[in-house]
């Protein structure tokens, strides 16, 4: 059988980084070529030109420039800060369990459910109200999303500072952490020198690449922009959407988009330019000898600031299921006056379909992927590929517009627009690098010597291979497919520019119809659109618990203790 | 393992599929055939040409020019070819039951602005009646913009896709409809054709949708008018003019409109230059295409009115809300106090459904507010017209049409001749019970609307002033 031959497996190999590689190349490809005007047919004009005439170009720009970079700094502050402050406390434990749910929220709903809690009518201002505050109508003084940028803002650290958190969570297991904080606290160091000093700087390095592809989220973003951004000026990858859907403005929206992927370019190379700065300064300054004293109130800010990016998500989300069943609701009450089921049941056309759509493309790619990503780290294994984790980060760190852009346009020109399985493959693209990387970590640690003793029992390759190793990974299998669940249901970009508006899901569904629908049938779709991804997460969590306590009971005391990572 | 095989005579047929004149086997190679007439010829690059392409090439087809552009799309279409064409026989003047009997069992894809849960409730109860009546399944392609699908109309031209397009009919008026019209998109005159459109109205702004002739290439869909609704308990005497609402905000009222190019927004402008420039010289110039009369000075009065008024507005001028929907959730949140509509009898809806208080009343302007009347029309590569025409049947006959007219669904005046009707199908409008925080009926003078061309002149102007 050709597959199981060398030279077949190259080749299926090649297909599958092919798979993975065209919509890059294509999508690229598809925004250059009408952004230089080579393809006079499709995007007639000087695409550069009518962007710079565009008037809302410039405000646009320097708008994407400040809420990006500002939201950046400030989750990688927040992290940092929860880093050093929390770590080791008895605090640290809840904090990470409660992680992966906040990081499962997807953008669209959370951004919904913060405009209901920050809103001068919203019910932070609910609460204090008439009686505190004497507010017997919502205060002029702010408005929800504000002109400057600030509810952006906010969305973006409430929503990416767990994932930077995470990945730094995670690194933290390699570094050693309480080794090295030992030695700070025995020759004297204050517990946040002992960080600055020791951890810090290893630290950074592995995190890099993560805070760059938060960076190039936080500049390129659309959902959350369109929900949480004023509108006047829109951010720049905002702009863009409402340009490429005119065929009159194809060139201008697609030199917009390598505008923003330069942006984004520059912006990198500005990060690293800071880095080497602040590496120079600390270097000098760990030298000093410096030990520096505890501040007590450092210590609470740093707690302060994480749980209060909890408690706002979390009571997003409340405040998403509260609307849902909300008949009346009137500024001042703190909770609806009226209750009601109607918006769930007499609106569940309006739900149902985009969340059936929503999940059937879900599970497509979750198979999809973790398929693709077994065979290619088994692949890997057998060292029939090299490794090149580097890749599976090239469509993260491209904007979603950049890329889409052209990869609409390919789509369009092959007449492949609007089809179902369109989406599911610009989902698989997005998922899959995701999956991946969670995979080969799992992958690479796992002892060869499980597998190895099967095969000398006579287990063929399949055998082994179904038994043995995937059963091993059976922990992390689950995870990944929960945090391909999660991405691929907050997909809003690919599955509106690859469905042509014929595949509605939730993601889309609460975007385009945010402000124009009835907001308490908005709750309830943002409500779906979180339960997908954090029911999936506590299948993830539930499901190894519950098969190895039932392998448990099966084989008896003699194997209740065989590995299960 | 054996599989049983069935009888060739047993196999399932499909009736609708043997009627059509052309087969599932044809079906399934035009779209092939046709690919490859797009894009074999001269795209390919030497080293990928295989034999049979070359051949392809060279006995059958014409070389064209080699762009960038075709060398994607082939690469792209090699890798992901698959869907099949309709085919379609009926013209815009077919005999009618010639469409009733190809529409039966074809999809329609509907584009239609998604952003009323009503309006859309009301499509999900049309789409269940046409499935039992006609087995026609009806998709709402939910759109934030009507301009937008004339964008991906304008662009499908231009790669030549002139079959099988993605929409088969769509709710337009105003200048979507002129753009489609002057640029060949639509499918033809098909809507005298409609056994209901003897119903119809004979009304001026169904013949002439804002100054562009309609010549029965979209149907009447429905009537609507710029109304406001403010809440009696905070504002008992709301502004009636333009420099009313002016002095309003002045003195601390809460108010503002979504920007433009959002529908609501747009309207809104429009209004306020009606009002602006009535009795002066400009006045005529509106009715016209505006490339004909000095916009700058015609619009002068408009920018400085928008000037004193933006910086009062709520969000000041900088942030505004999304749509008129938005107006009224915000009315109710009392963040503002007066509500944008274009449906006299939204207010009644709203309240009924518990999304405003009973305080409520809606009103328009003294010297009135535009009205229009939007419509339904097939463009011109739709994929099954037959079925969309059956649609747009539908969508005036009067069932249709006194639901529609109902608060509790949608509650949008109707484009029928109420003398028309029989008096079964007028009882179903009289049933109808609008409540009193609907704009009482005859109360609001209808201005008509400008030229069609005025709207994106407005629009842009509107964006360079105010849109950084």
């Amino acid at each position: 059988m050709s597959l199981t031959s060398r030279w077949g497996q190259r080749v299926l190999a090649l297909c599958l980084i092919g798979l993975f590689l065209l919509p890059v190349i294509m999508g690229l490809a598809g925004t250059l070529l009408p952004a230089f005007g080579l393809t006079p047919e499709l995007a007639p004009g000087n695409g550069f030109a009518q962007l710079l005439a565009d008037p809302r170009f410039l405000p646009a720009l320097s708008f994407s420039v400040f809420t990006g970079i500002v939201s950046t700094v400030l989750i990688l502050a927040m992290t940092l800060l929860t880093l050093v402050c929390v770590h080791g406390t008895r605090w640290w434990s809840w904090l990470s369990a409660l992680m992966p749910p906040v990081l499962a929220v997807p953008h669209a709903a959370l951004a919904i459910g913060l405009i209901f809690l920050l809103a001068p009518s919203g019910e932070l201002v609910r609460l204090i109200s008439p009686g505190l505050s004497g507010w017997e109508r919502p205060p002029q003084s702010w408005i929800v999303p504000d002109s400057v940028g600030w509810s952006l803002i906010i969305g973006l650290v409430i929503k990416e500072t767990p994932f930077l958190l995470l990945a730094a969570v995670s690194q933290l297991s390699a570094l050693n952490v309480s080794a090295s904080l030992r030695i700070g606290r025995t020759l004297g160091y204050a517990p946040a020198r002992c960080w600055s000093r020791l951890i810090l700087p290893r630290l950074y390095p592995r995190i890099r690449l993560t805070l760059l592809i938060i960076l190039a989220f936080n500049l390129t973003v659309v959902d959350m922009a369109i929900l949480l951004g004023p509108g006047n000026p829109p951010t720049l990858a905002v702009m863009l959407m409402s340009l490429v859907n005119d065929p009159g403005s194809r060139a201008a929206a697609s030199a917009g988009a390598v505008l923003l992927g330069a942006l984004v370019a520059l912006c990198f190379l500005g990060m690293m330019l800071v880095e080497w700065v602040v590496a120079r300064i600390a270097a000098r300054r760990r030298q000093s000898g410096e030990r520096g004293h505890g501040v007590k109130l450092f210590r609470r800010l740093g707690m302060g600031a994480v749980v209060m990016i909890l408690i706002a998500s979390m009571s997003s989300l409340l405040l998403l299921l509260l609307w849902s069943f909300a008949r009346r609701w009137r500024f001042p009450d703190a909770l609806p006056s009226q209750w009601t089921l109607s918006n769930w049941t007499s609106r569940s056309d309006m739900l149902l379909q985009p969340a059936m759509t929503t999940l059937l493309i879900a599970v497509t790619v979750t198979i999809l992927s973790l398929l693709s990503a077994i065979i290619w780290l088994e692949f890997e294994r057998r060292s029939i590929v090299p490794r090149i984790d580097g890749i599976w980060f090239v469509p993260l760190l491209i904007p979603q517009v950049s890329l889409l852009f052209g990869w609409q346009a390919v789509t369009l020109w092959a007449g492949m627009d609007g089809h179902w399985w369109s989406v599911v493959y610009t989902h698989w693209l997005y998922t899959l690098p995701y999956v991946i990387l969670i995979l080969a970590v799992a992958w690479r640690e796992l002892a060869p010597q499980w597998g190895q003793a099967a095969h000398v029992l006579g287990a063929g390759y399949w055998r082994v291979l179904w038994h043995i190793r995937l059963p091993l990974l059976r922990r992390p299998l689950c995870q990944a497919s929960a945090v391909a669940v999660a991405v691929s249901v907050a997909q809003y970009l690919p599955t509106l520019l690859m469905g042509a508006g014929r595949h509605s899901t939730l993601a889309t569904e609460l975007v385009t119809s945010f402000g124009g629908v009835d907001r308490r049938v908005i709750a309830a779709l943002a409500v779906l659109q979180s339960l997908l991804p954090l029911m999936a997460f506590v299948l993830a969590l539930i499901y190894p618990v519950w098969h190895s306590a039932r392998v448990a009971r099966e084989s008896g005391p003699s194997l209740s203790r065989a590995p299960d990572r | 393992m054996s599989i049983p095989e069935l009888p060739s005579s047993e196999l399932p047929v499909d009736e609708s599929q043997a009627r059509k004149p052309c087969s599932t086997a044809e079906k399934l190679a035009r779209p092939i055939v046709n690919f490859l007439g797009q894009c074999v010829p001269g795209c390919l690059p030497e080293l990928l040409q295989t034999r049979q392409q070359a051949r392809l090439q060279t006995t059958a087809l014409p070389r064209t020019r080699r762009t960038a552009a075709r060398t994607l799309h082939f690469l792209a279409g090699a890798l992901l070819l698959t869907s099949a064409l309709p085919s379609f026989a009926v013209e815009p003047d077919s005999d009618w039951n010639e469409v009733l009997q190809e529409a039966r069992g074809q999809t329609v894809y509907f584009n239609a602005w998604g952003g009323s849960d009503r309006i859309n409730g009301y499509l999900g109860w049309v789409g269940e009646r046409l499935k039992a009546e006609h087995d026609i399944t009806l998709e709402h392609v939910k759109v934030a913009d009507i301009a937008e699908v004339v964008g991906q109309l304008e662009a499908a031209k231009l790669v030549g896709r002139d079959e099988n397009g993605n929409v088969d009919l769509m709710w337009i008026n105003g200048e979507n409809f002129a753009s489609l019209k002057r640029g060949g998109l639509l499918w033809g005159s098909f809507a005298e054709n409609l056994p209901n459109a003897r119903l119809l109205k004979d009304s001026a702004s169904m013949q002439l949708d804002f100054s562009v002739p309609v010549e029965g290439l979209e149907s009447p869909w429905g009537g609507a008018q710029l109304v406001f609704i403010h809440d009696t308990d905070t504002v008992p005497e709301p502004p009636r003019s333009a420099q009313a609402l002016l002095d309003f905000v002045q003195n601390d009222g809460r108010f503002a409109y979504p920007a433009p190019p959002a529908f609501h927004g747009t309207t809104f402008v429009k209004q306020l230059l009606i009002e602006l420039v009535a009795g002066s010289d400009a006045e005529a110039a509106l009715s016209m295409p505006v490339e004909e009369s000095d916009f700058a000075s015609v619009s002068a009065p408009l920018w400085d009115y928008l000037d004193a008024l933006h910086p009062q507005l709520r969000g000041a001028g900088k942030s505004w809300p999304t749509s008129g929907e938005m107006t009224r959730q915000l009315l109710d949140d009392g963040e503002l106090d007066i509500a944008i509509s274009f449906n006299p009898n939204e207010a009644s809806a709203a309240v009924r459904g518990g999304q405003l208080p009973e305080s409520v009343r809606t009103y328009v302007f003294d010297k009135g507010t535009i009205g229009n009347t939007h419509f339904v029309s097939i463009p011109w590569n739709a994929s099954a017209p037959a079925a969309a025409m059956v649609v747009a049947d539908f969508l005036i006959s009067p069932e249709a049409q006194a639901r529609k007219a109902d608060p509790q669904y949608w509650g949008e005046p109707t484009v029928l001749d109420l003398q028309q009707l029989g008096d079964e199908d007028r009882s179903l409008f009289e049933a109808v019970d609008l409540g009193v925080w609907a704009l009482p009926i005859g109360a609001g003078k209808v201005l008509p609307e400008p030229h069609a061309s005025w709207a994106q002149a407005l629009e842009a102007a509107w964006l360079e002033r105010y849109g950084q």
